[in-house]
């Protein structure tokens, strides 16, 4: 009896085991449900709040003092520690080819600088659950994961892309759901992008109208002091040969006063004629006439046309050619000009018993190199920019005033650009100046002998 | 008294930066040991190169985090990057090294417990660090119990206080990387053997609990747990979560259950500190089964199923890091470092406040401060030899010896 009833105890005691066992394990099962629950909806919470946090990061952006291309880059990091994703993309349609896609600011690493993409959606994504569409291939070959977010902004021609490695805890799949998140992000960047684009435009163009400013005042300056002297003289000779001094000029004085007006009117020629130059340029440069032009000839002109001026400030002026009867192909007058231009140059910043070597050297590939190298006052670096500006004259950056309307090696810059080829400066102050023109490859050739 | 620790913060796209900002934290004095903590989206080789031109001559140690915290912030996007300096010999610990983690996790551990006994006495602090990644696919990791098996049985009979970390390059366990004998390596373990002079104190800040009466696991393959009761593993799983059977693979399972093994007596009343868990790595649907962090459960082993709990996870922060403090002399506190479970971050666990932020709020600390989001934590566990663990916090307060 006893037995019986201590098994029965037994049984009853195993059932409730049992029983509580069940309870237990359903209620933890429970537990377990609704704390992944709310850790899903708190993951959730804090996605939604990168659309807050963006738009807290773009007033941000557009208060602070942000370059444009500083934008992408920001926007991506706030992007990052809210949304956590394993690599992100801004990218930007090419203008003359609408399916290439250039990558302008990342996030992780990418496998290209560029994507090509036809067709481009608005909105895409991928996950294991929904089948990709067919443009996912090329979005999910750049960023080298199989998961990607997309969103399309076709106005702006900008794109941002979203990319993860896995669909786990932190980075559960991709969905419709999140087409909010990824065009707000967009959007957000190319506002902030939009407005900090037209600031700089803005800040630019104040820029460029405060230097025209400055240059204007330049050339007042420098144009009314430099017409100003000859036309003192011509006015002030011109009064003494007419005998408004009171007395009568000899022979001799009015040759020498005749001789001062002359001077003083081709000087105010060659300034109009430079100014003309300078401000007609872009109509010039269609109408040079290039032809093949005796190299030596060339060199030699020029040379000759400031040979007395070399004499009279006594610079030694020498000219290294090369051997062979080279032809070059230029517009000879306008070459001319700029080999003048150069060699006047640094008659002027060279001091008496100096000297001024102007070489030629061709190349092997028929480009040409002819340099003007002096020994002279020299440019300090920080000025060697400046001079190459209309109106700058290199007297004033060394504290020697000479004539000019600082014009020289603007145009002569120009005229060697319009030919092709570049202008460099090399200087050092107290030592001297040499100034390069290179010509490009196949300026140069050498006549057949009968020619 | 002399030596110092000192240390710094930054999160910055540009690693170089990043250093700067650090070198500047640190001040101008060059230390004897800078221990870094870099965030997973820096490029290795440049980190190394940015250190190395920001602290020449200086021993680096440290590698990858999947984010760090500072009381000057925390973060985990990647870009962090947290230091501590070492100054003077009386604080600088010695940094013993090993690359062989991917010949044998328990021969490496073994071999470094060795070299570590031979430069240490009783109760020496020790800083464990490894990475964590041992192949990336398949996902594999280095198992922190074989090598901290190996690493027991190298010490021998040492008693040591020996805390550590596994470090990552994020939070989605992509990869990890360490600094060693200045170069970037994988399959690295450095031991970080502080001198006779400094102690440490740890606290182990939990937070799940069981929801499941006692399993046993019948059929297990290394990590992988194939049947609990007799049921495929990932079977129970998904029951208990309400998901549709066979429908798990990949991480998605990852923290959002661990299978607990109870120690002591099972059936005393709850305690926190008696729970070892163990994270699932992945799920396997077409065998029915969970692979877990390490591989050091065996058929036979009762294990429950536990829930990650946010709100408990809070409240063993704030136990923990009272009970500590009360353990510990402010005025003799060199440093503090958190090696904290990435998946404790609230953007993993969802919890409604960043539990680091808790620790630095409770601790308060009046002394230098370091953290980093780590992939296991290693810590003495239950008054015994340390061993790895899995969802917590480890906080570790180095002092000087009274």
């Amino acid at each position: 009896m006893q037995m019986q009833l201590a098994d029965e105890e037994r049984a009853r005691l195993e059932r409730e085991v049992a029983y509580y066992r069940r309870e237990y394990d359903e209620i933890g099962a429970r537990l377990l449900r609704l704390q992944e629950e709310q850790s899903r909806v708190a993951r959730e919470a804090r996605r939604s709040k990168t659309v807050a946090k963006l738009v807290r990061e773009a007033y941000r952006l557009i208060g602070a003092d942000v370059e444009p291309h500083a934008i992408g880059r920001l926007i991506l990091a706030t992007i990052a520690d809210t949304a956590v994703c394993d690599c992100a993309v801004f990218l930007r349609v090419e203008p003359a080819r609408p399916d290439h896609f250039m990558v302008e600011h990342t996030l992780g690493a990418v496998k290209s600088s560029s994507m090509l993409l036809s067709a481009p959606p608005d909105f895409l994504f991928t996950s294991t659950s929904h089948s990709a569409a067919p443009q996912s291939a090329s979005m999910t070959g750049l960023l080298e994961v199989p998961y990607v977010l997309w969103a399309y902004d076709q106005s702006h021609g900008r794109a941002l892309l979203l990319g993860n490695r896995v669909e786990s805890n932190i980075h559960r799949a991709f969905e419709a759901g999140d087409r909010e998140l990824v065009e707000v992000a967009l959007g957000v960047y190319i506002d902030v992008l939009m407005r900090k684009v037209a600031e700089a435009a803005l800040r630019q163009a104040k820029l460029v109208a405060e230097q025209a400013n400055t240059v204007r005042a330049q050339f007042l300056a420098t144009l009314s002091h430099e017409f100003r002297s000859p036309l003192e003289a011509v006015i002030g000779f011109s009064e003494l040969l007419m005998n408004q001094g009171g007395q009568t000029p000899s022979a001799e004085q009015r040759a020498e006063y005749v001789h001062q007006i002359l001077d003083s009117g081709r000087r105010l020629l060659a300034l109009v004629k430079d100014i003309l130059d300078f401000s007609r340029f872009e109509t010039l440069v269609p109408l040079l006439q290039v032809n093949w032009v005796p190299l030596v000839q060339l060199l030699q002109n020029a040379v000759r046309g400031l040979a007395a001026e070399a004499a009279a400030r006594r610079v030694s002026l020498e000219v290294i050619q090369p051997p062979e009867r080279w032809q070059i192909a230029v517009d000879y007058e306008r070459f001319r000009q700029i080999l003048s231009n150069l060699i006047g140059n640094a008659l002027k910043f060279t001091a008496p018993a100096g000297a001024i070597v102007v070489a030629a050297r061709i190349m092997d590939d028929a480009a040409v190199e002819i340099s003007v190298a002096d020994n002279g006052v020299g440019i300090a670096p920080q000025d060697l920019d400046r001079v190459l500006e209309p109106f700058i004259q290199l007297a004033n950056l060394n504290g020697r005033r000479v004539s000019g309307a600082g014009l020289g090696l603007p145009i002569a810059k120009q005229l060697v650009e319009a030919h092709g080829g570049t202008l460099r400066i090399a200087s050092i102050v107290g030592n001297g100046t040499t100034v390069t023109v290179s010509l490009p490859t196949g300026t140069a050739r050498l006549p057949a002998p009968e020619s | 008294m002399t030596g110092a620790v000192r240390t710094a913060y930054a999160s910055n796209q540009n690693i170089m930066a990043a250093a700067s900002e650090c070198r500047a934290q640190i001040g101008r004095a060059n230390p004897d040991l800078v221990l870094a903590f870099v965030g997973g989206r820096h490029d290795p080789a440049s980190a190394l190169a940015a250190l190395r031109g920001t602290f020449p001559d200086v021993t680096l140690a440290g590698g990858s985090a999947a984010g760090a915290i500072a009381t000057a912030g925390l973060g985990y996007t990647g870009f962090e990057l947290g230091l501590i300096a070492f100054h003077g010999a009386e604080v600088t610990p010695q940094v013993i090294s090993t690359g062989a983690l991917l010949e044998g996790e328990e021969a490496a551990g073994r071999s470094l417990g060795r070299e570590v006994r031979d430069h240490t006495d009783d109760g020496a602090a020790v800083l464990l660090l490894f990475d964590s990644v041992a192949s990336t696919s398949p996902l594999r990791l280095h198992p922190a119990s074989q090598l901290m098996a190996g690493f027991q049985a190298g010490l021998n009979d040492r008693a040591l206080h020996v805390i550590g970390g596994g470090l990552l390059t994020d939070i989605n366990i992509s990869d990890g990387w360490m600094f060693v004998d200045d170069d970037v390596r994988k399959h690295a373990m450095t031991a970080l053997v502080f001198p006779a002079g400094i102690t440490a104190s740890t606290a182990i800040l939990h937070g799940c609990r069981p929801v499941s009466s006692f399993m046993q696991i019948t059929r297990i393959e290394g990590a992988e747990v194939l049947e609990l009761n007799g049921e495929p593993a990932l079977t129970v799983i998904e029951r208990m979560l309400g998901l549709e059977l066979g429908t798990t693979s990949g991480q998605e399972l990852s923290l959002v259950a661990t299978l607990g093994q109870k120690q002591g007596d099972p059936f005393a009343p709850y305690d926190e500190n008696n729970y070892v868990n163990r994270l699932i790595l992945h799920a396997n649907p077409a065998r029915g089964s969970i692979t877990l962090f390490e591989p050091d459960f065996a058929v036979g082993t009762r294990v429950q199923i536990m829930s990650r709990d946010n709100v408990l996870m809070l409240e063993s922060v704030e136990r923990g890091v009272v009970e500590l403090s009360r353990r510990t002399v402010a005025d003799n506190c060199l440093f503090a470092l958190y090696i904290d479970c990435a998946g404790r971050a609230s953007v993993m666990s969802g919890a409604p406040t960043e539990e680091a932020e808790l620790v630095l709020q409770t601790l308060a600390p009046i002394f230098p401060f370091m953290g980093f989001y780590s992939g296991v934590e290693i810590a003495p566990f239950a008054g015994d030899y340390s061993r790895p663990l899995d969802w917590t916090g480890v906080l570790s307060v180095f002092q000087r010896a009274p």
